[in-house]
């Protein structure tokens, strides 16, 4: 479904960035030579430290960053060649990218489903369905702007949906929710997957790791630090839990640490 | 192309379901305008009313009879308390009188050189006396302005019934009689205000328009991260930046029609309360059908390179305020081109000037108000516009393909 194939993606610095970052090296590597597959109606979890470049190997992959090197493929179309086909198969979250707080969950649900080439029955179809399941029908004509987090969060999620996508990408998908809101969006998650998509997300946080996803790669400095369910990675690492291996991964990269 | 109309469309809805919005981007200018010109002109009006109903304190030393009689035929004494004095008591005030008048308590001080009439009569030949008389007025004062400009007309005619005393024949005063006529195009007589003024006034204004709202169009939807969602969608980029460009434009024309009709409504409100100003042509505009199509085609360009050039700056800052930053500067640029076409003492100018945008935009519609405008020169002002427009706006659409630029990445 999701093919990243020695995926290197290296930011050029401009001297207001390499000031911030204290470095006089141009050049700054966020993903290095890292290479993945995810399968059809599998939950795959990118985890590691901020910085790591999981939000970049995201963001290729939904055809926001082109890489520097190696290619993504996402059902088989190019992220660079043919981004279009891409943006129709997948459906990307995250917390930086909203809803125009000015419309109301009603209006974009509509205005990106026509984006999508979608009719309006199609349209009005999905919306019932999406709606009613995340409890949006009691709040959909409330602007945007006027909505708790926790709502923003289940709108923008039924609105990036809108068009049925294969692949479902989602960054940090429980982040600044409180448990309740987070335990929707989880549940969700495993939905999809039961209805046979791909979700591929990015977390920091262990337990969500543990609890949600099928196979786990985790990220360290850009790279592929190991892959595989829960159990291959206790195994590999030789450690009782996600932690203790995800810190034992850590020091093996970071061994001035 | 078909996402662009998509998109137009949400942006328009984004406005114009905002009640407080439409009110600030089209009601509010409009009130605005029309209610500070109509202030202006009322209180203009009402100030000059004052100044011609006051009456105005006036002392004159040394009348004459005939002076008397002079200023009484012409009901002088209605609009001013005359206080005649003699020269001895003026000697004894004149300080306190000069005093006064500095302070505006008094508006004139009128003295006739003693004897005066018979200083007059007894003139025979070149060389023998002649009397003065020395008026005193306060040029800060509007009052004493006033109170000097009728007395000066009562003077007038006490001098013409003296010299008709002397002469008995004033035609021997007329050497020749002179007589003026005019001879000019209607449009240009009419409008030299309004051509002065128009082109100034549609390059800023559009601009002004163009900027309520291409800021928060481009730059706020980047800072709010609500344009990177549509970059998500399978839509092309050059369609999102064709979508966004024409509801700027759409909005902008709109905002600058506002502008135009209220300014209109607004200099003909402050032209009616002002009479002087309504004679010389004040609101007196008359184009025809296909100067209005000019004038539209004209402005149409404008629309365009402004919200290409907003769009661009917008779409290169990180936030909203970033953008104002960058677009400061070009909107004081397009005030200085459109100021200068309001002194132009003119001269036929060399078509490439018409090539130049903004500049050349403005000596088109002044030339158009004046009847002016040749078809070359109306054709290079729309293409030079035109051709920095387009090549803009593909910089805005690389722009957009930019991660550096939409990302900061």
């Amino acid at each position: 479904m999701i093919k990243i194939n020695n995926l290197t993606k290296i930011y050029k610095l401009g001297k207001k960035k390499m000031a911030e970052l204290k470095t006089t090296n141009p050049e700054k590597i966020a993903v290095n030579g890292l290479s993945l597959e995810t399968k059809e109606g599998e939950i795959f979890g990118l985890l590691g430290p901020n910085g790591a470049g999981k939000t970049t190997t995201l963001r290729c992959v939904a055809t926001l960053l082109k890489p520097t090197d190696g290619e993504v493929s996402v059902c088989g179309f190019d992220t660079v060649k043919q981004g279009a086909e891409v943006r129709e198969s997948i459906c990307f979250l995250t917390n930086e990218i909203k809803l125009d707080p000015n419309f109301t969950a009603d209006y974009m649900f509509k205005f990106f489903g026509r984006l999508h080439g979608m009719s309006e029955e199609a349209i009005e179809e999905r919306q019932n369905m999406l709606f009613s399941q995340f409890g949006i029908n009691d709040f959909k004509d409330k602007k945007i702007e006027e909505l708790s987090t926790g709502m923003k969060q289940k709108a923008a999620i039924a609105v990036s949906l809108v068009h049925d996508p294969k692949v479902v990408i989602f960054d940090e998908p429980t982040s600044g929710l409180d448990i309740i809101t987070a335990r929707v969006v989880t549940d969700y998650l495993k939905q999809l997957k039961e209805e046979g998509k791909t979700v591929i997300i990015s977390t920091h946080i262990m337990s969500e790791a543990e609890k949600l996803c099928d196979r786990i790669a985790v990220i360290i400095n850009g790279q592929k630090a190991c892959e595989g369910t829960l159990g291959e990675i206790l195994e590999k690492t030789g450690a009782d839990d996600l932690e203790e291996a995800f810190f034992r991964l850590y020091k093996e990269y970071n061994p001035e640490n | 192309m078909k996402g662009a109309g998509i998109i137009v469309r949400k942006e328009l809805k984004r406005v114009f379901g905002d009640r407080k919005l439409v009110f600030s981007l089209f009601i509010l200018p409009a009130i605005l305008m029309i209610g500070i010109y109509s202030l202006m002109g009322n209180l203009i009006k009402s100030m000059e009313t004052d100044i011609t109903e006051h009456i105005s304190e006036v002392y004159i030393v040394n009348s004459e009879e005939g002076f008397k009689q002079t200023a009484k035929a012409m009901k002088y004494e209605d609009g001013a308390n005359v206080i005649y004095m003699t020269e001895s008591d003026y000697a004894a005030q004149k300080a306190d009188l000069e005093d006064r008048m500095l302070n505006g308590n008094i508006e004139l001080i009128v003295v006739f050189d003693k004897n005066f009439e018979s200083t007059i009569a007894s003139y025979s030949k070149a060389g023998d006396p002649i009397p003065e008389v020395k008026v005193f007025y306060n040029s800060a004062e509007n009052y004493s302005s006033q109170a000097y400009n009728v007395f000066s007309g009562v003077l007038s005619a006490y001098r013409t019934s003296l010299l008709a005393q002397r002469l008995g024949d004033l035609e021997q005063l007329n050497v020749f009689t002179q007589s003026d006529s005019r001879i000019v195009k209607e449009a240009k007589a009419n409008n030299q205000f309004i051509s002065m003024m128009l082109p100034y006034l549609i390059t800023m204004l559009l601009f002004a328009g163009a900027m309520s709202v291409g800021v928060d169009a481009i730059a706020g939807e980047k800072e709010r991260g609500t344009l990177a969602s549509m970059l998500l969608s399978p839509v092309s980029r050059d369609s999102i930046v064709v979508g966004k460009l024409v509801s700027m434009a759409i909005l902008s024309s709109l905002s600058a029609i506002v502008y135009a009709v209220s300014m209109i409504v607004a200099m003909s409100v402050m032209g009616s309360s002002m009479g002087e100003l309504a004679e010389s042509g004040f609101g007196n505009v008359s184009f025809g059908p296909s100067q209005c199509l000019m004038l539209l085609a004209i402005m149409l360009v404008m629309v365009y390179l402004y919200v290409a050039i907003i769009g661009l700056l917008a779409v290169l800052a990180k936030d909203t305020k970033t953008a104002s930053t960058y677009i400061s500067p070009v909107y004081i640029v397009v005030i200085i081109a459109g100021m200068i076409t309001m002194f132009n003492s003119g001269k036929a100018l060399p078509t490439y000037r018409y090539c130049i945008p903004v500049y050349g935009n403005a000596l088109a519609i002044a030339d158009l108000c004046s009847n002016e405008l040749t078809a070359t020169n109306f054709l290079a002002s729309l293409g030079g516009t035109l051709l920095v427009a387009v090549i803009i706006t593909f910089a805005v659409g690389r722009a957009f393909n930019s991660e550096k630029i939409m990302f900061n990445a």
